[in-house]
Protein backbone atom coordinates (compact mmCIF):
# COMPACT_ATOMS: atom_id res chain seq x y z
CA UNK A 1 0.00 0.00 0.00
CA UNK A 2 1.60 3.39 -0.86
CA UNK A 3 0.76 5.93 1.59
CA UNK A 4 -1.83 7.94 1.64
CA UNK A 5 -3.42 6.76 -1.44
CA UNK A 6 -7.02 7.22 0.03
CA UNK A 7 -7.43 10.66 2.14
CA UNK A 8 -11.38 11.25 2.14
CA UNK A 9 -12.79 14.49 3.89
CA UNK A 10 -16.34 14.24 4.61
CA UNK A 11 -18.53 17.18 6.31
CA UNK A 12 -22.24 17.94 6.35
CA UNK A 13 -21.26 21.23 4.40
CA UNK A 14 -19.55 20.44 1.86
CA UNK A 15 -17.58 23.10 1.36
CA UNK A 16 -15.72 23.17 4.34
CA UNK A 17 -14.33 19.52 4.01
CA UNK A 18 -11.73 21.38 2.08
CA UNK A 19 -10.77 23.26 5.24
CA UNK A 20 -10.60 20.66 7.46
CA UNK A 21 -8.54 18.33 4.72
CA UNK A 22 -5.78 21.09 5.31
CA UNK A 23 -5.89 21.11 9.03
CA UNK A 24 -5.79 17.68 9.17
CA UNK A 25 -2.47 17.79 6.31
CA UNK A 26 -0.46 20.20 8.50
CA UNK A 27 -1.28 17.95 11.72
CA UNK A 28 -0.07 14.70 9.83
CA UNK A 29 3.12 16.62 8.30
CA UNK A 30 3.48 18.49 11.64
CA UNK A 31 3.82 14.61 13.49
CA UNK A 32 5.44 12.92 10.36
CA UNK A 33 2.75 10.50 10.04
CA UNK A 34 3.25 11.10 5.96
CA UNK A 35 4.67 7.40 5.63
CA UNK A 36 2.75 5.72 8.20
CA UNK A 37 -1.01 6.81 7.38
CA UNK A 38 -1.66 4.69 4.26
CA UNK A 39 -5.52 5.44 4.34
CA UNK A 40 -7.66 7.88 5.76
CA UNK A 41 -10.83 8.63 5.97
CA UNK A 42 -12.81 11.42 8.27
CA UNK A 43 -16.54 12.31 8.62
CA UNK A 44 -17.60 15.21 10.54
CA UNK A 45 -20.97 15.95 12.02
CA UNK A 46 -20.98 19.21 13.33
CA UNK A 47 -24.53 19.53 14.31
CA UNK A 48 -24.62 16.20 16.55
CA UNK A 49 -21.01 16.98 17.76
CA UNK A 50 -18.93 14.14 16.25
CA UNK A 51 -16.18 13.82 14.87
CA UNK A 52 -14.94 9.84 13.24
CA UNK A 53 -11.79 9.23 11.88
CA UNK A 54 -10.76 5.56 10.22
CA UNK A 55 -7.08 4.85 8.93
CA UNK A 56 -5.36 1.97 7.13
CA UNK A 57 -1.58 2.04 8.60
CA UNK A 58 1.09 0.92 6.26
CA UNK A 59 2.89 -2.17 7.79
CA UNK A 60 4.74 -1.90 10.94
CA UNK A 61 8.10 -1.75 11.74
CA UNK A 62 9.14 -5.02 13.78
CA UNK A 63 10.40 -4.24 17.34
CA UNK A 64 14.26 -3.55 17.59
CA UNK A 65 15.97 -5.71 19.67
CA UNK A 66 19.09 -5.37 21.33
CA UNK A 67 21.50 -7.69 19.15
CA UNK A 68 20.52 -6.13 16.34
CA UNK A 69 22.44 -2.93 17.68
CA UNK A 70 24.74 -3.61 19.43
CA UNK A 71 27.71 -6.40 19.92
CA UNK A 72 28.26 -8.13 23.36
CA UNK A 73 31.16 -9.60 24.77
CA UNK A 74 32.93 -10.12 28.19
CA UNK A 75 36.01 -8.22 29.18
CA UNK A 76 38.99 -10.33 29.85
CA UNK A 77 39.24 -10.65 34.27
CA UNK A 78 35.96 -11.64 33.14
CA UNK A 79 34.07 -9.26 36.07
CA UNK A 80 31.76 -7.18 33.54
CA UNK A 81 29.94 -7.83 30.02
CA UNK A 82 31.10 -4.93 27.51
CA UNK A 83 28.19 -3.79 25.36
CA UNK A 84 29.48 -2.35 22.24
CA UNK A 85 26.45 -0.64 20.45
CA UNK A 86 26.51 0.32 16.75
CA UNK A 87 22.98 2.58 16.65
CA UNK A 88 23.91 5.46 18.28
CA UNK A 89 20.13 7.24 18.51
CA UNK A 90 18.86 4.05 20.07
CA UNK A 91 21.22 4.34 23.34
CA UNK A 92 19.12 6.18 25.64
CA UNK A 93 16.24 3.35 25.42
CA UNK A 94 18.78 0.89 25.57
CA UNK A 95 20.12 2.36 28.86
CA UNK A 96 16.76 2.37 30.12
CA UNK A 97 16.26 -1.01 29.30
CA UNK A 98 19.47 -1.98 31.32
CA UNK A 99 18.86 0.19 34.28
CA UNK A 100 15.69 -1.79 34.58
CA UNK A 101 16.89 -4.99 34.40
CA UNK A 102 20.05 -4.44 36.71
CA UNK A 103 19.79 -1.39 38.71
CA UNK A 104 21.53 1.57 37.41
CA UNK A 105 24.23 1.06 39.91
CA UNK A 106 25.41 -2.27 37.68
CA UNK A 107 25.29 0.21 34.41
CA UNK A 108 28.17 1.96 33.20
CA UNK A 109 28.55 4.01 30.30
CA UNK A 110 32.86 4.80 30.60
CA UNK A 111 32.45 5.92 25.96
CA UNK A 112 29.70 7.35 23.72
CA UNK A 113 28.73 3.63 22.26
CA UNK A 114 30.41 1.48 25.30
CA UNK A 115 28.47 0.24 27.98
CA UNK A 116 29.53 -1.94 30.88
CA UNK A 117 26.81 -4.04 32.85
CA UNK A 118 28.00 -5.94 36.29
CA UNK A 119 26.42 -8.70 37.38
CA UNK A 120 26.78 -11.78 39.45
CA UNK A 121 25.48 -14.17 36.45
CA UNK A 122 27.86 -12.95 33.70
CA UNK A 123 27.36 -15.75 31.06
CA UNK A 124 23.36 -15.38 31.25
CA UNK A 125 23.46 -11.91 31.28
CA UNK A 126 26.00 -11.75 28.21
CA UNK A 127 22.95 -14.11 26.98
CA UNK A 128 19.92 -12.33 28.05
CA UNK A 129 21.21 -8.91 26.87
CA UNK A 130 20.76 -9.69 22.76
CA UNK A 131 17.17 -10.35 23.60
CA UNK A 132 16.40 -6.82 25.26
CA UNK A 133 13.58 -4.81 23.22
CA UNK A 134 15.36 -1.96 23.03
CA UNK A 135 12.51 -0.06 20.63
CA UNK A 136 9.21 -0.37 19.19
CA UNK A 137 8.24 1.87 16.83
CA UNK A 138 4.72 0.29 16.83
CA UNK A 139 4.24 1.43 20.65
CA UNK A 140 5.63 5.12 20.07
CA UNK A 141 3.58 4.86 16.87
CA UNK A 142 0.22 4.42 19.00
CA UNK A 143 1.18 7.10 21.40
CA UNK A 144 1.52 9.40 18.62
CA UNK A 145 -1.54 8.35 16.76
CA UNK A 146 -3.56 9.20 19.85
CA UNK A 147 -1.48 12.61 19.69
CA UNK A 148 -2.87 13.19 16.06
CA UNK A 149 -6.12 11.96 16.66
CA UNK A 150 -6.92 14.53 19.73
CA UNK A 151 -5.10 17.14 17.64
CA UNK A 152 -7.15 16.82 14.77
CA UNK A 153 -10.55 16.63 17.12
CA UNK A 154 -12.44 19.87 17.29
CA UNK A 155 -11.72 21.22 20.59
CA UNK A 156 -14.03 20.66 23.39
CA UNK A 157 -14.99 16.76 22.28
CA UNK A 158 -13.73 15.32 25.44
CA UNK A 159 -15.74 11.97 24.59
CA UNK A 160 -13.80 9.61 22.45
CA UNK A 161 -13.40 5.80 21.84
CA UNK A 162 -10.48 4.56 19.99
CA UNK A 163 -9.14 1.51 18.57
CA UNK A 164 -5.91 0.21 16.84
CA UNK A 165 -6.17 -3.32 15.32
CA UNK A 166 -3.73 -4.80 13.28
CA UNK A 167 -2.68 -1.27 11.64
CA UNK A 168 -6.77 -0.49 11.41
CA UNK A 169 -7.61 2.47 13.63
CA UNK A 170 -10.89 3.99 14.60
CA UNK A 171 -11.67 6.98 16.29
CA UNK A 172 -14.71 8.78 16.91
CA UNK A 173 -15.24 12.07 19.24
CA UNK A 174 -18.25 13.65 20.67
CA UNK A 175 -19.20 16.18 23.29
CA UNK A 176 -22.06 13.96 23.91
CA UNK A 177 -22.26 10.42 25.39
CA UNK A 178 -20.74 7.85 23.21
CA UNK A 179 -23.20 6.05 21.24
CA UNK A 180 -22.36 2.66 19.71
CA UNK A 181 -24.00 3.31 16.36
CA UNK A 182 -21.23 6.14 15.99
CA UNK A 183 -18.53 3.37 16.46
CA UNK A 184 -20.33 0.85 14.33
CA UNK A 185 -20.26 4.09 11.50
CA UNK A 186 -16.57 4.53 12.14
CA UNK A 187 -16.11 0.78 11.40
CA UNK A 188 -18.13 0.80 8.48
CA UNK A 189 -15.78 3.52 7.37
CA UNK A 190 -12.66 1.23 8.15
CA UNK A 191 -14.22 -2.05 5.67
CA UNK A 192 -14.90 0.88 2.98
CA UNK A 193 -11.56 1.60 3.02
CA UNK A 194 -9.63 -1.77 3.35
CA UNK A 195 -12.87 -3.60 1.36
CA UNK A 196 -10.40 -3.36 -1.93
CA UNK A 197 -7.38 -4.97 -0.49
CA UNK B 1 -11.09 73.79 16.91
CA UNK B 2 -8.33 71.09 17.25
CA UNK B 3 -6.15 70.07 13.91
CA UNK B 4 -7.29 67.10 12.13
CA UNK B 5 -5.46 64.57 13.00
CA UNK B 6 -4.32 61.96 10.49
CA UNK B 7 -2.92 58.40 11.37
CA UNK B 8 0.52 57.27 10.34
CA UNK B 9 3.19 54.70 10.76
CA UNK B 10 6.68 55.37 10.09
CA UNK B 11 8.60 52.36 9.53
CA UNK B 12 12.45 53.44 8.83
CA UNK B 13 16.28 53.55 10.29
CA UNK B 14 16.73 54.57 13.50
CA UNK B 15 19.57 57.03 12.80
CA UNK B 16 17.95 60.73 12.68
CA UNK B 17 14.73 58.76 13.46
CA UNK B 18 14.57 62.07 16.14
CA UNK B 19 14.13 64.45 13.42
CA UNK B 20 11.21 63.69 12.77
CA UNK B 21 9.62 63.45 16.08
CA UNK B 22 10.75 67.43 16.54
CA UNK B 23 9.10 68.10 13.05
CA UNK B 24 6.25 66.16 14.56
CA UNK B 25 6.47 68.32 17.75
CA UNK B 26 6.56 71.28 16.18
CA UNK B 27 3.72 70.50 14.01
CA UNK B 28 1.32 69.82 16.87
CA UNK B 29 1.18 66.19 16.11
CA UNK B 30 1.74 63.47 18.54
CA UNK B 31 3.55 60.24 19.09
CA UNK B 32 1.57 57.54 19.79
CA UNK B 33 4.06 54.85 20.03
CA UNK B 34 7.76 54.13 19.42
CA UNK B 35 9.17 50.20 19.05
CA UNK B 36 12.77 50.38 17.93
CA UNK B 37 14.07 47.11 17.20
CA UNK B 38 18.00 46.66 16.87
CA UNK B 39 18.84 49.85 13.66
CA UNK B 40 15.08 50.05 12.99
CA UNK B 41 12.57 52.01 14.54
CA UNK B 42 8.72 51.84 13.96
CA UNK B 43 6.62 55.25 14.90
CA UNK B 44 3.07 55.17 15.19
CA UNK B 45 2.22 58.96 15.46
CA UNK B 46 -0.59 61.49 14.52
CA UNK B 47 -0.13 64.41 12.27
CA UNK B 48 -1.88 67.27 11.27
CA UNK B 49 -3.90 66.45 8.15
CA UNK B 50 -2.65 69.79 6.45
CA UNK B 51 0.97 69.19 7.42
CA UNK B 52 1.08 64.95 6.97
CA UNK B 53 3.44 66.14 3.56
CA UNK B 54 5.83 67.85 5.25
CA UNK B 55 6.74 64.24 7.23
CA UNK B 56 6.27 62.54 4.14
CA UNK B 57 9.09 64.86 2.76
CA UNK B 58 11.06 64.36 5.73
CA UNK B 59 10.57 60.44 5.66
CA UNK B 60 11.74 60.04 2.10
CA UNK B 61 14.85 61.90 2.86
CA UNK B 62 15.56 59.46 5.66
CA UNK B 63 14.68 56.50 3.68
CA UNK B 64 11.70 55.29 5.31
CA UNK B 65 8.53 54.50 4.49
CA UNK B 66 5.09 56.79 5.76
CA UNK B 67 2.08 54.15 5.49
CA UNK B 68 -1.69 55.52 6.57
CA UNK B 69 -2.76 53.28 9.97
CA UNK B 70 -6.44 53.38 10.04
CA UNK B 71 -6.11 51.56 13.80
CA UNK B 72 -4.35 53.83 15.29
CA UNK B 73 -5.20 55.15 18.84
CA UNK B 74 -7.58 51.96 19.13
CA UNK B 75 -7.43 49.16 21.65
CA UNK B 76 -8.93 45.67 20.01
CA UNK B 77 -9.67 42.78 21.89
CA UNK B 78 -9.03 39.58 19.65
CA UNK B 79 -11.00 36.89 21.38
CA UNK B 80 -10.22 33.01 20.90
CA UNK B 81 -12.62 30.19 22.19
CA UNK B 82 -9.40 28.61 24.54
CA UNK B 83 -5.93 28.99 24.51
CA UNK B 84 -5.82 25.08 23.27
CA UNK B 85 -3.71 24.63 20.30
CA UNK B 86 -7.11 23.92 18.52
CA UNK B 87 -7.79 27.66 18.83
CA UNK B 88 -4.94 29.99 19.54
CA UNK B 89 -2.09 29.20 17.34
CA UNK B 90 -2.13 30.44 13.78
CA UNK B 91 -5.03 32.51 12.77
CA UNK B 92 -5.64 34.07 15.90
CA UNK B 93 -2.50 35.19 16.26
CA UNK B 94 -2.23 36.17 12.64
CA UNK B 95 -5.40 38.10 13.00
CA UNK B 96 -3.74 40.22 15.79
CA UNK B 97 -1.00 40.74 14.26
CA UNK B 98 -2.23 41.81 11.26
CA UNK B 99 -4.52 44.24 13.40
CA UNK B 100 -1.33 45.78 15.05
CA UNK B 101 0.08 46.44 11.08
CA UNK B 102 -3.02 48.68 10.80
CA UNK B 103 -1.59 50.61 13.91
CA UNK B 104 -4.09 49.26 15.73
CA UNK B 105 -3.04 47.64 19.86
CA UNK B 106 -4.37 43.78 20.20
CA UNK B 107 -4.84 42.10 23.33
CA UNK B 108 -5.36 38.10 22.76
CA UNK B 109 -7.75 36.85 25.22
CA UNK B 110 -8.56 33.38 25.95
CA UNK B 111 -12.02 32.38 27.39
CA UNK B 112 -11.33 29.76 30.02
CA UNK B 113 -14.22 27.71 28.66
CA UNK B 114 -15.15 28.54 25.43
CA UNK B 115 -14.44 25.68 23.99
CA UNK B 116 -17.08 23.28 22.34
CA UNK B 117 -20.54 23.50 21.17
CA UNK B 118 -22.63 22.57 24.50
CA UNK B 119 -20.41 23.94 27.40
CA UNK B 120 -18.99 26.95 25.61
CA UNK B 121 -19.64 30.04 27.54
CA UNK B 122 -17.63 33.37 29.21
CA UNK B 123 -17.20 34.38 32.82
CA UNK B 124 -18.46 37.63 33.97
CA UNK B 125 -15.02 38.59 34.39
CA UNK B 126 -14.14 38.00 30.78
CA UNK B 127 -17.06 40.50 29.77
CA UNK B 128 -15.94 43.12 31.52
CA UNK B 129 -12.52 42.55 30.21
CA UNK B 130 -13.90 42.84 27.09
CA UNK B 131 -15.47 45.09 27.57
CA UNK B 132 -12.91 47.75 28.05
CA UNK B 133 -11.94 47.50 24.37
CA UNK B 134 -13.30 49.22 21.56
CA UNK B 135 -13.58 46.61 19.51
CA UNK B 136 -13.59 43.37 20.03
CA UNK B 137 -12.79 40.54 17.12
CA UNK B 138 -14.04 36.40 17.81
CA UNK B 139 -11.90 34.13 16.15
CA UNK B 140 -13.65 31.24 15.12
CA UNK B 141 -12.95 28.12 13.42
CA UNK B 142 -14.30 26.09 10.41
CA UNK B 143 -17.84 25.11 10.69
CA UNK B 144 -21.01 27.28 9.58
CA UNK B 145 -23.40 25.70 12.20
CA UNK B 146 -20.88 26.01 15.19
CA UNK B 147 -20.92 29.96 14.20
CA UNK B 148 -24.40 30.62 13.67
CA UNK B 149 -26.22 28.19 16.12
CA UNK B 150 -23.39 27.92 19.07
CA UNK B 151 -20.90 30.42 19.42
CA UNK B 152 -23.17 33.08 19.46
CA UNK B 153 -23.81 32.56 22.92
CA UNK B 154 -20.20 34.11 23.46
CA UNK B 155 -21.49 37.71 22.55
CA UNK B 156 -23.82 38.02 25.31
CA UNK B 157 -22.88 40.79 27.59
CA UNK B 158 -20.54 42.72 25.21
CA UNK B 159 -21.64 45.87 24.79
CA UNK B 160 -18.44 46.73 21.85
CA UNK B 161 -19.12 46.47 18.27
CA UNK B 162 -18.56 42.07 18.02
CA UNK B 163 -16.69 41.95 14.82
CA UNK B 164 -16.89 37.49 13.92
CA UNK B 165 -13.93 35.94 11.77
CA UNK B 166 -14.06 32.32 10.77
CA UNK B 167 -13.77 29.95 7.98
CA UNK B 168 -17.45 29.79 5.91
CA UNK B 169 -18.53 32.46 3.64
CA UNK B 170 -21.36 33.21 5.29
CA UNK B 171 -23.06 37.17 5.45
CA UNK B 172 -23.53 39.05 8.53
CA UNK B 173 -27.27 39.23 9.37
CA UNK B 174 -26.64 35.26 9.26
CA UNK B 175 -24.33 35.11 12.51
CA UNK B 176 -26.93 36.71 15.27
CA UNK B 177 -25.57 39.22 17.60
CA UNK B 178 -22.06 40.42 15.49
CA UNK B 179 -21.92 43.66 14.00
CA UNK B 180 -19.84 42.25 11.33
CA UNK B 181 -18.30 39.25 9.86
CA UNK B 182 -15.71 38.42 7.71
CA UNK B 183 -15.19 34.54 5.96
CA UNK B 184 -11.82 33.08 4.85
CA UNK B 185 -10.29 32.93 8.31
CA UNK B 186 -10.88 29.76 10.21
CA UNK B 187 -9.17 27.36 11.64
CA UNK B 188 -5.70 26.38 10.64
CA UNK B 189 -2.42 24.64 11.46
CA UNK B 190 -0.08 27.05 9.62
CA UNK B 191 0.77 30.50 9.57
CA UNK B 192 -1.25 32.49 7.58
CA UNK B 193 0.74 33.06 4.05
CA UNK B 194 -0.86 32.24 1.33
CA UNK B 195 -2.85 34.28 -1.17
CA UNK B 196 -5.90 34.16 -0.20
CA UNK B 197 -5.48 34.39 3.56
CA UNK B 198 -3.92 37.30 3.24
CA UNK B 199 -6.79 38.96 1.06
CA UNK B 200 -9.15 37.56 3.55
CA UNK B 201 -7.01 39.64 6.18
CA UNK B 202 -6.89 42.77 4.44
CA UNK B 203 -11.10 42.52 4.15
CA UNK B 204 -10.95 42.08 8.04
CA UNK B 205 -8.54 45.47 8.19
CA UNK B 206 -10.80 47.10 6.16
CA UNK B 207 -13.84 45.88 8.04
CA UNK B 208 -12.52 46.63 11.33
CA UNK B 209 -12.34 50.54 10.09
CA UNK B 210 -15.09 50.78 8.93
CA UNK B 211 -16.49 49.80 12.59
CA UNK B 212 -14.07 52.12 14.15
CA UNK B 213 -14.79 54.78 11.57
CA UNK B 214 -18.60 54.77 12.62
CA UNK B 215 -17.38 54.70 16.82
CA UNK B 216 -15.32 57.86 15.62
CA UNK B 217 -18.16 59.53 13.65
CA UNK B 218 -20.94 58.94 16.50
CA UNK B 219 -17.99 60.49 19.01
CA UNK B 220 -17.29 63.65 16.96
CA UNK B 221 -21.14 64.42 17.02
CA UNK B 222 -20.57 64.76 20.42
CA UNK B 223 -16.78 65.20 20.89
CA UNK B 224 -14.55 63.82 23.83
CA UNK B 225 -13.57 66.98 26.35
CA UNK B 226 -9.81 66.31 25.56
CA UNK B 227 -8.67 64.21 22.50
CA UNK B 228 -6.69 61.01 23.93
CA UNK B 229 -3.59 62.34 22.22
CA UNK B 230 -3.20 64.86 24.04
CA UNK B 231 -3.92 63.32 27.74
CA UNK B 232 -1.69 60.94 26.93
CA UNK B 233 1.27 64.17 26.50
CA UNK B 234 -0.04 65.24 29.74
CA UNK B 235 0.45 61.76 31.38
CA UNK B 236 3.73 61.81 30.16
CA UNK B 237 4.96 65.03 31.37
CA UNK B 238 2.83 65.01 34.54
CA UNK B 239 3.30 61.56 36.08
CA UNK B 240 6.91 60.71 35.19
CA UNK B 241 6.52 57.40 36.61
CA UNK B 242 5.38 56.04 33.34
CA UNK B 243 8.89 56.39 31.36
CA UNK B 244 9.98 53.55 33.74
CA UNK B 245 7.35 50.99 32.99
CA UNK B 246 8.59 48.62 30.47
CA UNK B 247 5.77 47.28 29.27
CA UNK B 248 4.93 47.63 25.73
CA UNK B 249 2.76 50.56 24.77
CA UNK B 250 2.91 51.90 28.66
CA UNK B 251 -0.28 54.23 27.51
CA UNK B 252 -2.70 52.08 25.18
CA UNK B 253 -5.08 54.86 23.35
CA UNK B 254 -8.78 54.35 22.69
CA UNK B 255 -11.22 55.93 20.83
CA UNK B 256 -12.69 57.60 24.26
CA UNK B 257 -10.08 56.69 26.55
CA UNK B 258 -6.48 55.22 27.32
CA UNK B 259 -4.95 52.56 29.69
CA UNK B 260 -2.67 53.92 32.01
CA UNK B 261 -0.44 51.08 32.79
CA UNK B 262 0.62 51.82 36.03
CA UNK B 263 -0.87 50.41 39.70
CA UNK B 264 -4.56 51.93 40.62
CA UNK B 265 -3.96 51.80 44.30
CA UNK B 266 -1.04 54.05 43.81
CA UNK B 267 -1.58 56.12 40.96
CA UNK B 268 -4.98 57.01 40.68
CA UNK B 269 -4.98 60.19 42.52
CA UNK B 270 -1.80 61.76 40.56
CA UNK B 271 -3.51 60.85 37.12
CA UNK B 272 -6.71 62.31 38.53
CA UNK B 273 -4.62 65.35 39.29
CA UNK B 274 -3.63 65.98 35.92
CA UNK B 275 -3.74 69.56 35.65
CA UNK B 276 -4.82 71.75 31.73
CA UNK B 277 -3.18 74.64 31.06
CA UNK B 278 -7.72 75.89 30.41
CA UNK B 279 -7.75 75.22 34.13
CA UNK B 280 -9.45 71.31 34.20
CA UNK B 281 -8.44 69.14 36.71
CA UNK B 282 -8.64 65.32 34.58
CA UNK B 283 -10.40 63.65 37.56
CA UNK B 284 -13.10 66.47 36.29
CA UNK B 285 -13.44 65.50 32.59
CA UNK B 286 -12.84 61.91 32.87
CA UNK B 287 -13.98 58.68 35.22
CA UNK B 288 -10.21 57.04 36.50
CA UNK B 289 -11.37 53.36 37.43
CA UNK B 290 -9.61 49.76 38.06
CA UNK B 291 -9.08 47.92 35.12
CA UNK B 292 -10.00 44.51 34.46
CA UNK B 293 -6.27 44.02 33.31
CA UNK B 294 -4.17 43.28 35.75
CA UNK B 295 -4.23 46.38 38.20
CA UNK B 296 -4.19 49.12 35.56
CA UNK B 297 -5.37 52.19 35.28
CA UNK B 298 -8.29 53.06 32.90
CA UNK B 299 -9.49 56.32 31.65
CA UNK B 300 -12.75 57.27 29.73
CA UNK B 301 -13.27 60.89 29.28
CA UNK B 302 -16.62 62.56 29.38
CA UNK B 303 -18.36 64.30 26.27
CA UNK B 304 -18.92 67.65 25.84
CA UNK B 305 -22.54 67.42 26.37
CA UNK B 306 -21.86 65.99 29.94
CA UNK B 307 -18.97 68.86 30.78
CA UNK B 308 -20.33 71.38 29.45
CA UNK B 309 -17.49 72.60 27.85
CA UNK B 310 -14.44 70.92 25.64
CA UNK B 311 -10.45 71.77 26.24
Amino acid sequence: MEPLETFIVETTEPSEAKAYESILKDIISELAFVRTIGRIKVRIRPEESLFMMAMVLRSGLPPIKAKEISETELDRPGSKVLITVTDEKTIPQFLEKLWEQFGRHNVIQPQRNLIEVISDDLEGAEESIGDIVVDDPEKSLRERLADMAIRSTPEGFRIRYHSLDNGRFIFVASEDTMQQEWIDEAGVMLEDLTGDE
Amino acid sequence: MAAVLEPYIYEGGIHKHSLILELLEDLGGYLVQKTPASTEVTLVMLIPKKDVQLVEDLCKKLLGKLTPAPLTGTEIAVVSPTLASHHLPHSACDVAEYLRRGGANTNMIGLARGMGRRVALSADYERKLINEHDVAVFSFGTFKDCIINKKPKLFEGIEIPIIVSGGPDLKTEDVPGADMYVGGIGRVAHRMRKGPELDAMDVLNEKVGEIINLKRESISKDPLVVLPARLMKEVQEQVPDIHNVLTPAPITLQLDGMRVKLPFDEYHEAIGNIEFDEGFRLSDVASITPSKMKNYILIKIKRRSEVGSAI
